[in-house]
């Protein structure tokens, strides 16, 4: 046990004082801020230049009616021939030409849309709606209703549904908008951190035996205390890594948000925690907004969540970094690890891909199996835990999960005592299993 | 003399060979000890066996006329032939990180290193990283760190390989100085002259097998031919009368010196007594020596000797 506790201390040291680590914990956060806003920031930017579309319009209702934008510029052919249009269209430099038909208002399907270059969605559905406003709004002039328009305005409802929670000591409000958000979040977080740590684990084992320094650590120090040194370092690194994100979560949720809400949203939040009735009384604002904002805002509840987060975290983590560290002590170089870290890569990208489907059920049979099967608990569980699930689901997930990393450890223990000796040749998945008869 | 080690039946086997087949060693308390044999003849794992890194299929090892058991790893002090350090640590810190993983407390291991470092001469190493050391320079924070917990058995694999010769012969002295303070050691070596000069046993393993077992001045004696050195004053044909009782394999005549020196054959059977008593009659003798084998070609015909069989 000395041991296993001396070679954590190396890891975490060697590790967390390192100037990349400061770094990257601290700008990891700013980073995916960054990465979330860009595409709004790049749209803002970098706008498409302006499309010019000749338009020949035979029935003589739709041309003048269309607006041009920043994105489409209509130019009318008045009494234009299809055929001529298109041939003039191909030697300039405008993007096509759009043919409306005669009898556009009764038969909407007679327009065609000739590009020149490769189209694009956008404008199709630009052009498509703008066409269909006109259209519809013809055919409610032909229907001689008066003021048809404003009626069917006031006639339209939009429903905000707020949920909460039954059972809950007082029925608080949930958001599924909020939760799923959390969950794939979360998900995502765990995902990064069994990829990028478990293959730290798998590198550093492969340069240490590269090293020879395994040779002079293996007569004092068992090879099963070594590696389990070696992956609870890491791990004790990325817990540190975690633990530094979550605190800064906490603070951000506790003392930021408050400080920079107005305050009509901020009494909002507050009357959707209070409860249903209180809710029912904020009038005219984005009730799912306002309590995806309450859950964020819920000191309580993201401390539950950084727990469950960690104890899944370590769990996922710790099983498959024991399959990172067999792999790692099999091979001599990261080139050949390739082929055997494939089937670890499998059960994590499909996790992942399951993690997805939480959003639209987080109580669907198979998701709720993929939370219970150790491989993929991890992952999955981040997506449902935020929506809430019964506590007996996550204690049986919890420990499904630490049963097989304890089965996972002994077995990479066994491959990585012989293989830590094995140098100059690839195995194969057979000799791992001999390795492990063994 | 008890011995510190003793391998019994010692048989290990791999997937695809047998490293070790059926190898007993004793290995005497006080002694150094040298483990011989061609590449890939098994002595590194019968190192690793006595280090307890490797399990024996068949066969024990006794530490001091016991069962070795996990404790008596921290007696033991272990340089592989393979080594190597993390790069990127200083000098100092895994040093104190390596003694400290053999058992020594932080303040033990910081006096002793200290005392080490001082006494190769390099203290201002303490700071650098090891990635800047050369392999040498590496090689003796090695060394220091497999003697700092003062083990009594130190077992070094290939030790001189890497080391140029001013290091080998500071190396040779610390093995000697080690063994004079009451450690046992055990090193496996090509390095035959190193064999000569320091090692009293030897043990010459070859193709899993251990094929010569003993001390080794008994095993060069038992491998001599009967061949001895004579000098004399005189020209060669000053010999001739003795050629009943010895065979005469080369001789040469020095004018200038007018020295004859020759090698001659004699009989098993033959009283060396008599012998040196016929030539002192017939001519002048300045010298009459054995020649006996250098470790060097023992090795050589036992291995090959073994290859024959």
């Amino acid at each position: 046990m000395r041991n296993i506790g001396l070679i954590i201390m190396r890891e975490f040291k060697e590790r967390v004082y390192k100037k990349s680590f400061i770094i990257t914990t601290l700008l990891m956060p700013l980073l995916m801020l960054a990465l979330s806003a860009a595409p709004a920031v790049i749209m803002f930017f970098v706008r498409g230049e302006t499309k010019a579309v000749s338009v020949i319009d035979q029935s003589g209702i739709v041309a003048p009616q269309l607006e041009s934008g920043d994105d489409i510029q209509f130019v009318v052919i008045e009494d234009g021939d299809l055929q001529t249009e298109l041939k003039k269209s191909l030697e300039s430099e405008e993007f096509g030409v759009l043919f409306i038909g005669s009898d556009i208002v009764e038969n909407p399907n007679n327009i065609q849309l000739y590009t020149n270059q490769s189209s694009s969605m956008l404008i199709e559905e630009a052009i498509a709606g703008q066409v269909e406003e006109i259209i519809e709004a013809e055919r409610l002039k032909a229907l001689n209703v008066g003021d048809l328009k404003r009626i069917l305005e006031q006639v339209e409802v939009n429903i905000n549904l707020s949920t909460f929670r039954n059972g809950a000591e007082q029925s608080e409000a949930t958001s599924s908008a909020a939760s799923s958000f959390v969950g794939i979040a979360l998900g995502f977080v765990l995902y990064f951190f069994l990829v990028v740590y478990g293959s730290i684990v798998m590198q550093s084992i492969i340069e240490e035996k590269n090293s020879r320094i395994l040779e002079v650590l293996v007569s004092t120090v068992r090879p099963f205390d070594m590696m389990m040194g070696k992956i609870l370092g890491v791990a004790s690194v990325a817990l540190t890594q975690i633990a530094i994100w979550g605190v800064l979560l906490i603070v951000i949720s506790a003392a930021v948000i408050p400080a920079v809400m107005p305050d009509d949203i901020l009494a909002g939040v507050e009357a959707v925690r209070a409860g249903a009735d209180a809710a029912a009384m904020v009038p005219d604002m984005d009730i799912e907004a306002i309590a995806a904002l309450s859950s964020i805002m819920d000191t309580g509840y993201i401390s539950q969540i950084v727990l469950l987060l960690l104890l899944f975290m370590m769990g996922g983590f710790l099983l498959y970094a024991a399959m990172y560290a067999a792999i790692g002590a099999s091979v001599d170089q990261v080139q050949d690890a390739q082929q055997l870290t494939t089937p670890v890569m499998i059960p994590i990208i499909f996790a992942f891909i399951i993690l997805t489907m939480v959003m639209n059920d987080p109580n669907s049979p198979l998701v709720v199996w993929c939370s219970m099967i150790p491989f993929t608990a991890p992952i999955v569980m981040m997506g449902r835990i935020p929506s809430g699930i019964p506590t007996w689901e996550v204690v049986t997930s919890l420990v499904l999960l630490y049963a097989t990393f304890i089965v996972m450890v002994w077995l990479a223990g066994k491959i990585y005592r012989v293989g830590i000796f094995m140098h100059g040749k690839k195995p194969t998945f057979k000799e791992l299993y001999k390795w492990i008869r063994y | 003399m008890s011995n510190i080690i003793t391998a019994q039946n010692i048989t290990k086997r791999f997937t695809e060979h047998t490293a070790l087949d059926n190898v007993s060693v004793e290995i005497p308390t006080g002694s150094v000890y040298g483990l011989l044999g061609p590449n890939g003849a098994g002595k590194t794992t019968l190192i690793r066996v006595i280090n307890r890194i490797t399990v024996p299929d068949e066969g024990r090892i006794l530490f001091e006329d016991k069962p070795i058991t996990q404790q008596d790893i921290y007696r033991i002090g272990y340089l592989p032939e393979e080594r190597g350090l993390y790069k990127k640590m200083k000098v100092g810190e895994h040093a104190l990180f390596l003694a400290r993983l053999k058992g020594l407390s932080r303040y033990e291991a910081l006096v002793r290193l200290k005392e080490w470092f001082v006494r190769f001469g390099i203290e201002d190493w303490w700071n650098k990283r090891v990635e800047d050391l050369s392999k040498g320079m590496a090689q003796k924070i090695q060394f220091i760190v497999t003697v700092l917990h003062q083990p009594k058995l130190l077992i070094f694999d290939e030790p001189f390989s890497g080391f140029d010769p001013i290091n080998a012969n500071l190396l040779k002295e610390e093995i000697l100085r080690l063994r004079d303070q009451g450690a046992t050691v055990i090193f496996s070596t090509h390095n035959m002259s190193s064999v000569e000069e320091i090692c009293d046993h030897i043990t010459l393993i070859n193709k899993s097998k251990n094929i010569l077992s003993g001390r080794v001045d008994d095993i060069r004696r038992s491998h001599g031919n009967n061949i001895f050195a004579v000098q004399y004053r005189g020209e060669e044909s000053a010999f001739a009368p003795l050629a009943e009782l010895c065979h005469v394999l080369e001789s040469d005549y020095d004018k200038i010196s007018g020295l004859t020196s020759a090698k001659i054959h004699i009989e098993k059977n033959e009283d060396i007594r008599s012998v040196i008593a016929a030539v002192n009659e017939a001519v002048e003798l300045r010298s009459f020596t054995e020649i006996i084998p250098s470790m060097n070609n023992i090795f050589i015909r036992a291995v090959e000797g073994s290859l024959n069989k």
